[in-house]
């Protein structure tokens, strides 16, 4: 098991350099950058800038030296968490990102851990009530909630419940009301948990339709297997053998679900955090954009890029130190 | 062997072995070897059959494969007609494809269940003959077809529809379809039934003695073997144990592991 | 080694998995409803048109819709007796010859997407107020770009799904934007298809290092979460308007499961007993994987593919959601909701029809990618 660990952490070393590379390759061959080097107009994408923050592009992505060099000097800049300047601000990336990025982590994590929860409970009914009506019901409910793409999910939700022309439950935007800061502790977190609900739910509904068909897989998997027969025959009870028996193996494969999940949850994150005024990493990312802010868009990448390769790897290895089966290959 | 030996020998085998590594580790170096043949000589003279007789495990089929170059040989020389051909480049082994062929053991895996029978059988002669036309190509798989004894409006079918039997017999058309000097027969009759298993070895025999065909016959089991063979090797773990005359094998077996394999034969 | 049950059948493998999609309920009418998307989207042009498909002035008639058709507006016509021709000679052609039929679909419908992009629509005529003894109006007699004084009117009768800000139609705008998601789900599903099954193919077959640096190009390309990769892509290189650089970068950023897929079964078949009768006759590796490892993989091929188009329309909508997809005239699904964000606190009808719309080809797509699942490997159905 050891000796799998260490060969999966050995792996992420030629990942590490080609997610590093793609990203510097974007960033070299970016036009706006060319347009810099030859200090003709001083184009940074379209916006005027001034002497002084060329000459920091040109420093940060090293476009006056060859592309070895600027590489080299990229990644070491990347691995001090040094991502440059913002051309819109002035402000660090990394201190731009820092500050939004709890947000976003907390949204994406209460959808993560939500649709979990829900889900599990769903694939198992479904499974151990496999073509009967309640399966066919969940089944096709749960295709439903995850063909509608959550923009649209999200706008129809604000206009029948969240002050469109219908109900009025919910607050359409923002994290907090205006007036929050005189709620008092109590009322001030209730505001929040109120302006939360709608970005959760929208992101949560799809991760919550793909996890439940999977659990749903897992658990007949399980139920197919000759273990449950055995555990039948010594004359458990339908109810441990479920509990106790299926359910604990059927649960392992579900461990890895999540790195499926993640990058989906981080493409949500930038369309709810739009619509709901969020300052999250998501609305900072399309704000950046739409600015052409490149250093911020390329640190908000190669910061998603990474935190993706870390779930692949906590899954890897949490797969072969839960399940003592898997195979060492 | 014969009280005297023909002056070469169509097939020559040198010291063959065939490692396959363990890989392990972190860095999955080579931390061992299966040594799936070790060091295995032996030859095969024209219109000869020679029987080659193991457990599975035992590394025939692996020495079948090295001959006809699926697998890269570790050490060791394969001659064909006294040429050395095991070191060849792919292009350069191209001819010796049309003269040497192979039939598989598992009838229903062998088949490519995409392509008619013409097309399965045919596709030695795209491949060898490209200049030949279409109406020559369906002319000559019929006449194989007819060979072995399935008929020629099987053309057009597909192998689902066939039975083992059935499909083992379009793969020794295939075989056939190059006209081949050397066949490796692997394992041709041990997935089928018992019944078919004695028609589809008669059939084999009939055709070499009217085509002049030499076999390398693999099984794992000695009583089919020594029906068609003419000479017998045995092999245990990669290595030859024994070889003789099938008489012989059967009459007087000297090694221990011979006589084991024997002793699991059910007499016919 | 997967042994085949001895089974002897008069059926071929592509009947059977026709029989066991028609038997799934689900399947069989997401496949419809692709066909019915496909259709609308075919004909658009005859549905929502400010032209008459017949007037008659002064004794002369004329047919108005044709005459006012663009060369590129007749791409998805294109499609209908291609389609024909692929199922027509579907039995009389070659495995191989099939395939490259397969492929010169897949060139044609690139290039003419490529001519298509950034032509003007801008046809201001219109046969509603014309005056004319007889004239046959399509059923939404408005184009889509077409501006009326009409603004924010709700679904009537006139307008079934109402108008934008500016009067313009959106049934016609919906109808039209049918053939943008369309044909972009398509053709960077075969760009990605293409890739993957080249760069998966080449893993499999060739195994060793070449399968070592696949799968971590592989895991470097999942590594990016897709639409944030192609939103960087597309915002970086200022080149979003473009029909053909949008369908390019989906392509570019979505063959890894493909790839995934065709390696698994191309390390799969390649050990079969039928490719090494096939080296052991001399054929060349080119040879082995067109004639003998690709068909045998067509149908896993053909459900990622499905499941690729889905997710391709959804991700088109997204950016066009969030305004980096096609050019402002251009109709698409994405870009009604994104201007309905505005006027999202009355204006349902520009949220709740594109919102459908977009839900139900998605959905189509899903079923049929499943019931195709299930017939191609009953060993994935768990019944």
């Amino acid at each position: 098991m050891t000796t799998y660990i260490l060969r999966r952490l050995l792996l992420i070393i030629p990942t590490l350099f080609g997610i590093t590379l793609l990203t510097f390759l974007l960033v070299r061959l970016a036009p706006g950058n060319a347009a810099l080097l030859k200090g003709g107009g001083g184009e940074g994408g379209g916006r005027a800038m001034t002497a002084e923050q060329r000459l920091a592009t040109i420093k940060l992505y090293g476009l006056d030296k060859p592309p070895l060099v600027a590489y080299v000097d990229w990644v070491g800049r990347i691995a001090r968490l040094d991502l440059g300047e913002s051309w819109i601000d002035h402000r660090s990336v990394t201190a731009k990102i820092g500050e939004r990025i709890g947000l976003t982590a907390s949204i994406a994590g209460s959808a993560l851990v939500l649709s979990y929860l829900i889900a599990i409970p769903l694939g198992v009914t479904a499974a151990l009530r496999r073509g009967q009506g309640i399966d066919r019901v969940l089944t096709f409910i749960l295709f439903l909630l995850y063909s509608i793409p959550n923009f649209a999910a999200a706008l129809l939700l604000i206009l029948f419940v969240a002050g469109g022309d219908y109900l009025n439950l919910l607050p359409m935007y923002g994290i907090n009301s205006i007036n929050a800061s005189e709620m008092g502790t109590w009322g001030w977190i209730w505001d929040r948990i109120l302006h939360m609900i709608l970005p959760v739910v929208c992101l949560t509904y799809a991760s919550l339709a793909s996890i439940s068909r999977y659990a749903r897989v897992s658990m007949l998997e399980v139920l197919g297997q000759d273990f449950l027969r055995t555990a039948r025959a010594k004359g458990l009870s339908e109810r441990v053998v479920i509990l106790r028996h299926a359910l604990r193996n059927a649960l392992i494969p579900l461990i890895t679900i999540f790195t499926l999940e993640l990058p989906v949850l981080i493409g949500g994150s930038v369309i709810i955090e739009t619509i709901f005024s969020l300052p999250g990493m998501g609305q900072l990312m399309l704000q950046s954009l739409e600015n052409r802010d490149n250093p911020t868009i390329m640190g908000i990448t190669v910061l998603a890029a990474l935190v993706t390769l870390g779930s692949y790897l906590i899954a890897d290895i949490l797969y072969v130190v839960v399940d003592p089966r898997m195979k060492y290959e | 062997m014969n009280s005297e030996p023909s002056p070469q020998p169509l097939v020559q085998v040198d010291h063959l072995k065939v490692y396959f590594p363990i890989l392990g580790g972190i860095l999955r170096r080579k931390i061992g070897e299966v040594k799936a043949v070790d060091d295995v000589s032996f030859t095969v003279n024209r219109g000869q059959t020679v029987g080659l007789v193991g457990e599975s495990g035992s590394g025939k089929t692996t020495v079948g494969r090295a001959i006809i170059r699926l697998t890269e040989p570790t050490a060791g020389v394969i001659s064909y007609e006294g040429k050395p051909i095991s070191k060849l480049s792919a292009g350069a082994f191209r001819p010796y494809r049309k003269k040497i062929q192979v039939i598989f053991q598992d009838p229903y895996n062998s088949l490519n269940p995409r392509l008619s029978i013409f097309e399965i059988i045919g596709e030695a002669l795209e491949i060898h003959f490209p200049q030949m036309s279409r109406a020559d190509r369906r002319e000559r798989v019929a006449g194989l077809l007819d060979k072995v004894g399935l008929k020629r409006d099987h053309l057009d079918r597909y192998p689902h529809e066939f039975s083992g039997g059935q499909r083992q017999r379009v793969g020794i058309a295939r075989a056939l379809a190059v006209n081949p000097e050397f066949i490796v027969c692997d394992e041709p009759v041990s997935a089928l039934d018992v019944s078919v298993q004695a028609q589809i070895v008669n059939l084999l025999q009939d055709l070499q003695e009217e085509l002049g065909l030499t076999y390398l016959f693999i099984a794992h089991d000695l009583a089919v073997v020594e029906h068609i063979s003419d000479f017998v090797l045995v092999m245990n773990a990669g290595k030859i144990v024994e070889a003789a005359t099938a008489e012989a094998i059967y009459a007087n077996p000297q090694h221990e592991y011979t006589r084991k394999l024997l002793s699991a034969v059910p007499t016919l | 080694m997967s042994t085949n049950p001895p089974v002897i059948t008069n059926e071929t493998y592509a009947h059977r998995v026709a029989r066991r999609f028609q038997a799934d309920a689900f399947a069989r009418n997401g496949l419809r409803m692709v066909i019915f998307l496909f259709i609308l989207a075919t004909l658009a042009p005859f549905l929502a048109n400010s032209h008459a498909l017949i007037r008659v002035t002064d004794g002369q008639t004329s047919f108005p819709i044709f005459l006012s058709l663009d060369p590129i507006e007749w791409r998805f016509l294109i499609y209908v007796p291609l389609g024909g021709v692929v199922y027509l000679l579907r039995r009389r052609l070659l495995t191989h010859w099939r395939i490259a039929l397969c492929l010169v679909v897949a060139v044609i419908a690139l290039v003419e997407i490529v001519l298509a992009y950034s032509h003007p629509i801008n046809d201001p005529t219109n046969d509603r107020d014309r005056a004319a003894s007889f004239k046959l109006l399509p059923p939404i007699p408005y184009s889509p770009i077409e501006t009326t004084r009409d603004q924010f009117a709700p679904p009537s009768w006139k307008h079934p799904c109402g108008t934008d800000s500016t009067g313009r139609d959106i049934a016609a705008r919906m109808l039209h934007g049918a053939r943008t998601s369309l044909s972009i789900g398509f053709v960077s599903q075969s760009i990605a298809l293409f890739i993957g099954i080249v760069l998966g193919g080449l893993a499999g077959y060739y195994r060793g290092w070449t399968d070592i640096a696949v799968c971590r190009f592989i895991e470097i390309m999942d590594c990016f979460p897709s639409l944030l990769l192609i939103l960087v892509i597309i915002g970086i290189f200022e080149s979003q308007n473009n029909m053909f650089v949008i369908m390019a970068v989906i392509g570019f950023t979505s063959w890894t499961g493909v790839a995934r897929l065709v390696r698994a079964e191309f390390l799969r078949l390649s050990v079969q007993p039928f490719t090494l009768a096939a080296q052991a006759i001399g054929a060349t590796d080119l040879r082995v994987i067109l004639r003998h490892l690709l068909p045998n993989s067509l149908g896993p091929i053909l459900v990622v593919g499905t499941f690729g188009v889905a997710s391709a329309i959804l991700i088109e909508s997204s950016l066009s959601f969030l305004g980096f997809g096609m050019q402002a005239p251009t109709p698409s699904w994405g870009d009604i909701l994104n201007e309905s964000r505005r006027y999202i606190d009355f204006a349902w009808w520009l949220a709740f029809f594109p919102g459908l719309a977009i839900l139900i080809t998605i959905m189509s797509y899903n079923f049929v990618g499943e019931g195709l699942r299930d017939a191609v490997d009953p060993r994935l159905r768990l019944k």
